[in-house]
């Protein structure tokens, strides 16, 4: 049996806005039970890889706090591991501050382990997916690159400065940011399954035209030179680029016929426990469409909303159409429409907060008002 | 150096009483209070008591309950100084034998305790639910010098039938020990907590192997020997919540009991988590068909109908226009649409069909199992 490796990719330059101003997105919370990292990590698990690697760009401690012992994903918790790879040396450094040096400064690990394939996937393209189907894809066209692709149909709002690719009987021939021009268009996930004397030679820059490409960089630059093959893959796919593709794409998941793309019962999407307590609804709580996450308290008014772990939400608040962060507080007579709430908020005294599906309005982390 | 303490939780037991619910698992891994299994709460207390040695010994059903406890890593009692360890009956030189009452269970274990060598052993069982901190209770023990000490709270007098009532004199010291007494002045039942000092426990526990009279009961035979031999015995008086979830009726009333203010807050102090399973569930999804108040609703639960007063489990649905009231759904159990459930317990795994009608109100129902 071939042996996999899995790189979990935090290098993608995009943000959640204000939501990832002091944290990645890798660790920032999603349905209020989730860090975003724990689909691709579930993904690895999932398709029996047990060995990963966590190229982490930047503020590790969000991640190391939630990987913890990290047994929540591994197989056998001996063999298996989730390493912590990181690049101090070009940290400071953003033109060398790239996914592939960080896999070259901490290579040791690829020669102790010798996989024969890598798969190299992000954080904030999200889906519930078992690689072993491609890798078995890749393995027989025997070329040294296969990029995972989805077909979109509102490409000209979703997938925003992502990869349109030109695809040609199963192989990419071209590579192009979006630009929101067309609707229906093949986007990348940059998930990549890459063979490992093609990611060698990579690392050696022998197959990359500048030390500052990283590697979907090069993988374009490839795209001349070598046989890229796409794997499409027609399974829920969503990029998380913006807040407001934060909120509607987590709120777009309340629909079950959505929820049930991405909960996949032979995909069981792991993450740690905190132990908190079932949620409690009082006498005149009023829930509809919502999720809510255990520890939390619920005496007023939630709709089309998702609430964390330990959210407090007082008697005759009413939150709709919103992300609240855990430990937080709603006070009574609140009323909050189209918000993204942080951690340790308490909002008691200003009594409406309200933004746009457009412009939802971010509250900052441990603001009290 | 030995071990201060070591606790030794009788979890052997079937609870004929709980009917079906014990049909195929032993009565300390029912399901509790949406999330839980009864056992999750002396093995918590455990944990924050600073009780890192901790031998539980099954019998009836004992492959899942010694599954459920492992290595004791759901209650974080598998660290560098912790050891849980399961123990079932053995065969052993001697041949072997099924334990024939709590007394013989520990005495049949006197090897294990022997290979800790611990001044104290802590004996519990998996009957309860309480939050207790038997460090407390082990500093009483020593500043009482006490040979053995008891957990000791006060019942009605209508219900001293169900218990061992013990009489004290003024200074705690035990005067007296009825077992299970219709009339009695005594008003301090046993809550089957015993703190013995290991060489008192081992003398004891080896005069009663000898005893052909004995029923090998730590209640109606050890504490009766310990009397006679002039030991010193104090009881320990405990004042929290405490309920024995026995019958199909008190297991019942202790879930409703976390509908309770001031009782949910002692079981679900967030200081003193009750720890227990990782389950990879789906948050929970409240729909917009639904009404929910007064409740307590696990991760994973959907509700579409309407529940007041109950206590739900993860992954149980209840579908649009079903009723629940007063009730406990337990896990993965389904109230089809149009359903009426009052006042029962819905084992794990079952349904209840379409527009079925189930009332508890003369007394409590038990469905499926």
């Amino acid at each position: 049996m071939k042996k996999v490796m899995g790189l979990c990719n935090l290098y993608s330059p995009v943000s959640l806005g204000d939501l990832t101003s002091s944290r990645p997105i890798a660790s920032t919370s999603f349905l209020g039970r989730y860090a975003m990292m724990d689909f691709t990590l579930s993904n690895f698990s999932n398709s029996d890889i047990d060995q990963v690697g966590i190229l982490i760009k930047k503020e590790p401690r969000s991640i190391l706090k939630h990987l913890g012992s990290t047994n929540v994903w591994n197989n056998n918790t001996k063999l298996g591991f989730e390493l912590i790879m990181y690049d101090e040396k070009n940290a400071n450094n953003p033109l060398y501050h790239h996914d592939l040096n960080n896999i070259k400064v901490n290579d040791w690990i690829i020669k102790r382990e010798q996989p024969d394939f890598f798969v190299i996937a992000p954080v904030h393209i999200i889906y519930a997916l078992d690689f072993r189907p491609v890798i078995a894809f890749h393995e027989s066209h025997h070329q040294p690159i296969t990029v995972l692709y989805t077909r979109i149909k509102d490409g000209k709002s979703q997938f925003l400065n992502g990869d349109i690719l030109t695809v040609q009987q199963d192989r990419i021939i071209d590579m192009n940011v979006n630009q929101g021009l067309r609707s229906e268009v093949d986007v990348s996930m940059e998930t990549y399954i890459i063979s490992a004397s093609m990611l060698d030679a990579m690392l050696s820059n022998a197959q990359s035209l500048s030390p500052f490409f990283g590697i979907k960089e090069t993988i374009q630059a490839l795209l001349k030179t070598t046989i890229v093959m796409g794997y499409r893959f027609s399974g829920y796919v969503k990029c998380f680029d913006s807040l407001s593709t934060y909120r509607l794409n987590s709120l777009e998941l309340l629909n079950y016929t959505v929820r049930k793309k991405l909960f996949l019962p032979d995909l069981p999407i792991r993450t740690v426990t905190h132990d908190t307590p079932p949620a409690f609804y009082g006498v005149d709580a009023n829930v509809s469409n919502s999720f809510i996450a255990n520890g939390s308290h619920i005496e007023g008014t939630v709709i089309n909303s998702v609430i964390s772990r330990n959210v407090h939400i007082g008697k005759n608040a009413r939150v709709e159409n919103s992300i609240v962060f855990t430990d937080t507080v709603i006070g009574k007579d609140v009323m909050i429409k189209n918000v993204v709430i942080d951690k340790y908020v308490n909002i008691s005294t200003m009594k409406k907060i309200q933004g746009t599906d457009e412009f939802p309005i971010y509250i900052k982390q441990g603001e009290k008002t | 150096m030995g071990t201060e303490i070591v606790a030794m939780l009788l979890a052997g037991g079937k609870g004929t009483r709980l009917e079906a619910l014990t049909k195929k698992i032993a009565k300390p891994a029912v399901s509790y209070g949406g999330k839980y299994r009864i056992i999750d709460f002396p093995l918590s207390n455990c944990a924050h008591s600073g009780i890192d040695t901790v031998g539980v010994l099954t019998q009836y059903e004992s492959v899942f309950l010694n599954t459920y406890i492992g290595n004791g890593e759901k209650w974080g009692l598998n660290g560098v100084r912790s050891l849980t360890a399961t123990l079932p009956p053995r065969q052993t030189e001697d041949g072997a034998s099924w334990y024939k009452g709590t007394a013989d269970a520990i005495f049949q274990n006197l090897d294990f305790l022997d290979s800790m060598k611990p001044e104290y052993v802590l004996i519990l069982s998996g009957d309860h639910i309480y939050k207790m901190n038997y460090r407390a209770m082990l500093n009483h023990h020593q500043q009482m010098n006490a040979d053995l000490s008891v957990a000791v709270i006060e019942v009605p007098s209508s219900e001293t039938s169900r218990f061992g009532m013990i009489t004290i004199k003024d200074n705690g010291i035990i005067d007296k020990f009825e077992e299970k007494p219709t009339i009695t002045k005594a008003k301090l039942a046993s809550m089957g907590i015993y703190i013995f000092n290991f060489k008192t426990l081992k003398q004891v526990l080896i005069e009663d192997s000898h005893d052909e009279q004995s029923e090998h009961d730590f209640g109606k035979n050890i504490i009766q020997k310990l009397i006679m031999n002039k030991k010193k015995l104090i009881a320990y008086a405990f004042a929290g919540y405490w309920r024995d979830v026995g019958t199909i009726q008190s297991l019942w009333e202790a879930n409703m009991d976390l509908l309770n203010p001031t009782i949910a807050n002692e079981i679900f102090d967030d200081h003193l988590k009750v720890f227990s399973e990782n389950i990879n569930s789906v948050p929970q999804y409240i729909g917009s068909t639904a009404l929910v108040t007064q409740s307590r609703i696990n991760q994973g639960a959907i509700i579409l109908g309407k529940v007041h007063k109950s206590i739900v489990f993860n992954d149980a649905l209840i579908e649009e226009g079903a009723t629940v009231t007063e009730s406990v759904i337990m896990p993965g159990a389904i109230v089809e649409v149009g359903a009426v459930v009052k006042k029962a317990i819905i084992a794990p795994n079952t349904r209840v069909e379409s527009k079925r009608v189930i009332d508890g109100s003369k007394a409590i129902v038990l469905v499926g199992g």
